[in-house]
């Protein structure tokens, strides 16, 4: 049973609060890995690597104002405020999303990690029962193709170079692991979410999908699995984050904070 | 090959299916996937395309611009061109017909019938 | 850098002594262009690497300034258009780049000495970027009349008689197009804003002022400058550029209700020219010759932890490479 539009959804008082929800995770996963990749700029490791990071960068942010674009339309309020204006307790982001940079290494493992997830999370949601989302997620799946290729290369060739690489890379696996148990979380709605059609399947099975794929480039790249990704111990989409995300949400609105209601 | 060196590759890009490969310009890479990678972002971000070619720099062959008779045409060679054949105008109207050219015939095959 | 008591002619004059130069020097003044791989002398290739040697890492460290603003862009539409500009910029970098490398590979340098070079100084930067970019509206500023003064130059650049280089600014030139219509639109938007959002526009441009008329060089110009111009490599003097900047741009800023800080700036209908208080050179050299702009080190070590700092990234893909073809 598919629900068209935002006007139907708005008649359904449990299934737009669901959707909502779910909207938020997507939107915030989206904006502050985005804000992260962008703070590569001039950094990267080669001039042509830092071009191609940053287009990746951009597309994050973009598949944020798009789905904060579809929270509008559900009524919560202007897209800039909703990126801007809400605060660390009630972001539905994934924790692993917030962290700072590290090294080239710990970006491309969490970028592909992130990665892989998203394309579970966006698959699933090709099926789901908000029209709007489903061809959304169409769309937004075929262009994070190219980010997909690009970090499964980065991460299988670093893990084959071996030495100093290896060893990064190792770190930060390590480092990442114990991080991204909420990524799979539904949050406080995923009975909804998955009774509705919304996000038609559950934790479980993004897991096992997302392992599923993680384990050969694990293979390729000459690492050790880790494990399956153990339940979080906080978990961001019910609003528990670090400190490091007030610290970016305190740059991030620097300026927007200024002047409130001001063009720019 | 060394280490910490990267590879120039020259890119090539095809705009659409009914185009050639076109040059325009080169990226340095560690490979040549991630050359076509890069490639993508360093000159297709505001341009459409349907394929990237990349080749390594040593694997092209060029003539020398210091031998521009390598390209010498010194010899009236209208004979083989439309240029050459002018005259045709002239006759076809003692015989009260228009000459006709390439690209209206092709205008005309491509078009719908009227 | 010692200004040149030399005129134009007497540099031509110069050139024209060696048989092999005076030849290359009449197909440059018959129009033609020069590519990578024709012969050149010595001269002519040293001062199109310094050139756009310098030119291309410009635009790599004039990525920093900006970027500072990226994390801070106060909508999602900014975040994104500041993202494409900064990218940008490190984009014509590298293409510029590429053109200086192929012109230093015959002397056995790759991108890894020209990048180098910047961290023992053997390449300058544009004064611009050793600059601080304090608020929104230096971000603001910087796209709308830093990148105008900079199409100025690339625009004037294009009929250069060295071929890539040429080919490269076109590209560079058509990217420019997007710069001009951001950093227009962020000043028109704090043009027509609030007290405090204008007063943040006013207060960039006095103190970016002195930065935009330091941009395209003392009017004397060095001996390097003026045989580029002999060989057309460069096609305008700083002077003229400088000229053609304020006409353009002098109104429009104005017509937004902006103060320029100097009391002395106008057109002199006589002369012909616009007239201004005289920049002080010797603080400008301090700037580029001897880095010593309130951002300069700052800037550079970033630069540094991007190159050195990722120096195992690198060896480790020519690693893998070397190990996949054997």
């Amino acid at each position: 049973m598919t629900v068209q539009n935002a006007a139907e959804a708005l008649q359904r008082p449990a299934y737009k609060a669901a959707l909502v929800d779910l909207l938020y995770q997507l939107a915030d996963d989206e904006l502050f890995l985005g804000h992260r990749d962008s703070e590569w700029l001039g950094l990267a490791p080669d001039i042509e690597e830092d071009v191609a990071f940053s287009s990746i960068a951009q597309d994050e942010v973009g598949h944020a104002a798009y789905f904060y674009q579809l929270l509008s339309e559900l009524g919560e309020g202007d897209a800039d405020d909703l990126a801007y204006g809400r605060a660390a307790a009630v972001r539905r982001n994934a924790r692993l999303v917030e962290r700072p940079n590290g090294d080239w290494a710990y970006t491309i493992v969490r970028h592909l990690v992130y990665d892989v997830f998203e394309d579970v999370r966006l698959e699933a949601l090709a099926s789901s029962s908000y029209a709007p989302l489903a061809h959304g997620a169409v769309k937004i799946r075929r262009e994070e193709r190219y980010h997909l290729l690009h970090m499964e290369t980065w991460f299988t060739r670093l893990g084959q170079a071996g030495g100093e690489a290896r060893e990064r890379l190792e770190n930060a696996v390590a480092a990442i692991w114990p991080e991204i148990g909420d990524l799979f979380s539904l949050g406080a709605h995923a009975a909804v979410l998955v009774a509705e059609g919304i996000l038609p399947i559950g934790r479980e099975e993004l897991v096992a999908r997302w392992e599923a794929r993680m384990k050969p480039l694990f293979e390729a790249a000459g690492l050790a699995w880790p494990g399956t990704p153990q339940l979080p111990a906080q978990d961001g989409r019910l609003g528990q984050h670090s400190a490091d995300l007030v610290a970016l949400l305190d740059t991030m609105g620097e300026v927007y904070r200024l002047e409130p209601a001001a063009r720019w | 090959m060394r280490e910490g060196i990267y590879d120039v590759y020259e890119v090539f890009v095809q705009h659409n299916k009914t185009d050639h490969h076109v040059h325009v310009g080169s990226v340095l890479a560690p490979s040549p996937d991630l050359a076509l990678h890069v490639a993508r972002e360093n000159f297709l971000r505001r341009d459409r395309a349907v394929s990237i070619w990349v080749v390594r720099r040593e694997d092209i062959h060029a003539t020398s611009y210091q031998d521009p008779d390598f390209f010498a045409r010194e010899t009236d060679k209208t004979y083989r061109e439309v240029s050459g054949y002018t005259e045709n105008g002239r006759l076809w109207r003692m015989f009260k017909q228009r000459m006709m050219n390439i690209e209206e015939v092709v205008e005309d095959m491509r078009g719908d019938d009227r | 850098m010692a200004t040149s008591t030399l005129t134009l002619e007497e540099i031509r004059e110069q050139i024209l002594q060696d048989e092999q130069k005076a030849a290359f020097l009449a197909r440059i003044e018959r129009g033609e262009k020069i590519e990578a791989t024709d012969w050149m002398p010595d001269e002519y290739r040293q001062l199109l690497i310094r050139l756009i040697h310098m030119h291309g890492i410009s635009e790599v460290m004039g990525c920093y300034p900006e970027k500072e603003w990226v994390p801070k862009a106060p909508n999602l539409r900014r975040k994104l258009a500041i993202m494409a500009k900064v990218q940008d910029e490190v984009g014509h970098g590298q293409l510029l780049l590429r053109v200086a490398e192929d012109l230093a590979a015959p002397l056995n340098r790759t991108r890894d000495d020209l990048m180098a070079d910047l961290f023992v100084s053997k390449v300058k930067f544009h004064n611009v970027f050793h600059m601080e970019a304090r608020t929104w509206a230096d971000a603001g500023l910087i796209g709308w009349l830093v990148d105008g003064a900079a199409i100025c130059t690339q625009a004037s650049l294009l009929d250069t008689s060295y071929a890539p280089y040429g080919r490269m600014l076109k590209r560079i030139c058509a990217e420019e197009s997007f710069h001009m219509q951001h950093g227009e639109s962020i000043c028109l938007a704090l043009a027509q804003g609030t007290a405090k959002q204008r007063a943040m526009l006013q207060d960039a441009l006095e103190r970016w002022w002195e930065a935009l008329m330091f941009f395209f060089g003392p009017p004397e110009m060095s001996e390097a400058a003026k045989k580029m111009l002999v060989y057309k490599i460069r096609t305008k003097t700083n002077e003229e550029l400088r000229q053609k900047y304020l006409n353009r741009y002098v109104p429009r800023i104005q017509a937004l209700g902006l103060k320029i800080p100097d009391p002395n700036l106008r057109y002199d209908e006589t002369k012909q020219r616009w007239v201004y208080t005289e920049p002080d050179w010797d603080k400008f050299y301090r700037i580029v010759r001897d880095n010593q702009g309130p951002k300069s080190r700052e800037r550079i070590e970033l630069r540094r932890q991007a190159h050195e700092g990722n120096r195992w990234v690198r060896e480790a893909m020519t690693r893998v490479r070397a190990r996949m073809t054997g």
